[in-house]
């Protein structure tokens, strides 16, 4: 059962190891995705929303993580 | 016919992904064997491997009957949430915000709680041993086995994918046996960024593909998305790497 669970786990573990990130990534998903489907635009323009929106979102995350740690930092 | 662009990238990326897992398994199977000798550590992973195997048998022709749209899709937004997973993890090392993964320190400490169980459990030591390495080989094979069938199936590569991912094993498994300790030297950071950087492209490709846009370039758009993604994590790392600006001590000044 304990293994059953940790396999449970690890698969979860593998797709939102950030929640922050992973629910980003999903709005821009549904974003892109409504450009695409659902305007008359161009649908290449969601596919570069998806492209350029993912490593900002990335740069974002990481930029957080740093302000996160910084007052332990300077504490320490 | 396989198309060689997009061939290359999917057994680049099974290769580096499986090299990153085996690597961790190959530790905690090596810390089995040292304890307990092979026996147990041999039959743990065969069990492993073959629970895998059905995993596969099982789920794979499931796929065939998922619409291509969808299933580029689905798997295109998976591999992304994993690939973007492991970038920003691989950045925050890198970055040193998060510690590097060491493999000697995992094998010291696998070694120390089989040591434990050994003194707590002596009858049953064989089975803990076993259990170990299966659970250890699972797990890691778990996201080896996603990884090869996230970027085969889209595209139908799943035979080369399949053969990077035994590739490294064999690769490790040689090494392994020559070294005979924990491959601590691998330079795991920098593969799990590059995989990250690699399956990242995959996921924008296939969740694009799966919305049914047709990517200028074709196949070489993967090449510009993995230049994309791997700037945003040279820049993030060196972003993250920059000390924050702390107001607080900016006042006391």
């Amino acid at each position: 059962m304990s293994l059953l669970k940790e396999v449970g786990a690890e698969l979860i573990g593998m797709f939102f190891g950030d929640a922050r990130l992973t629910i980003a990534l999903l709005l821009l998903i549904v974003v892109a995705g409504a450009l695409i489907e659902l305007t008359g635009i161009d649908p290449l323009v969601g596919g570069i929303v998806l492209i350029l929106g993912c490593p900002a979102l990335l740069i974002a995350n990481l930029r957080r993580e740093r302000r996160a740690i910084a007052p332990s930092r300077s504490a320490a | 016919m396989l198309i060689w662009s997009t061939a290359a990238p999917a057994v680049g990326a099974a290769f580096l992904a499986s090299l990153v897992e085996v690597v961790e398994a190959f530790t905690i199977v090596l810390a089995v064997a040292t304890l307990r000798g092979w026996r147990p550590a041999a039959l743990g992973t065969a069990a492993a491997l073959a629970l895998l195997a059905g995993a596969v048998l099982l789920l794979g022709p499931l796929l065939n009957h998922i619409p291509l749209h969808a299933l580029q899709l689905a798997i295109g937004i998976l591999l992304l949430l994993m690939g973007m997973s492991w970038l920003r993890k691989a950045c925050l090392r890198s970055a040193g915000i998060i510690p590097l993964h060491d493999e000697d320190a995992i094998f010291a400490a696998e070694s120390a709680q089989l040591g434990g169980a050994a003194q707590r459990h002596q009858a049953r030591l064989d089975w803990i041993a076993g259990m170990t390495a299966l659970k250890g080989v699972l797990l890691e094979g778990l996201e080896v086995v996603f990884i090869v069938i996230a970027v085969g199936a889209g595209g139908g590569l799943l035979l080369p994918a399949s053969l990077g991912a035994l590739l490294a094993c064999a690769l490790v498994l040689l090494v392994g046996a020559v070294v005979h300790r924990p491959l601590s030297r691998v330079p795991e950071n920098t593969l799990k960024f590059g995989v990250g950087v690699m399956l990242s492209a995959f996921g924008v490709f296939w969740i694009g593909e799966g919305f049914g846009l047709d990517w200028p370039g074709q196949d070489l758009a993967l090449l510009v998305f993995a230049a994309v993604f791997l700037c945003a994590g040279l820049a993030g790392t060196a972003i993250a790497r920059t000390p924050a600006r702390n107001p607080v001590m900016e006042l006391a000044r």
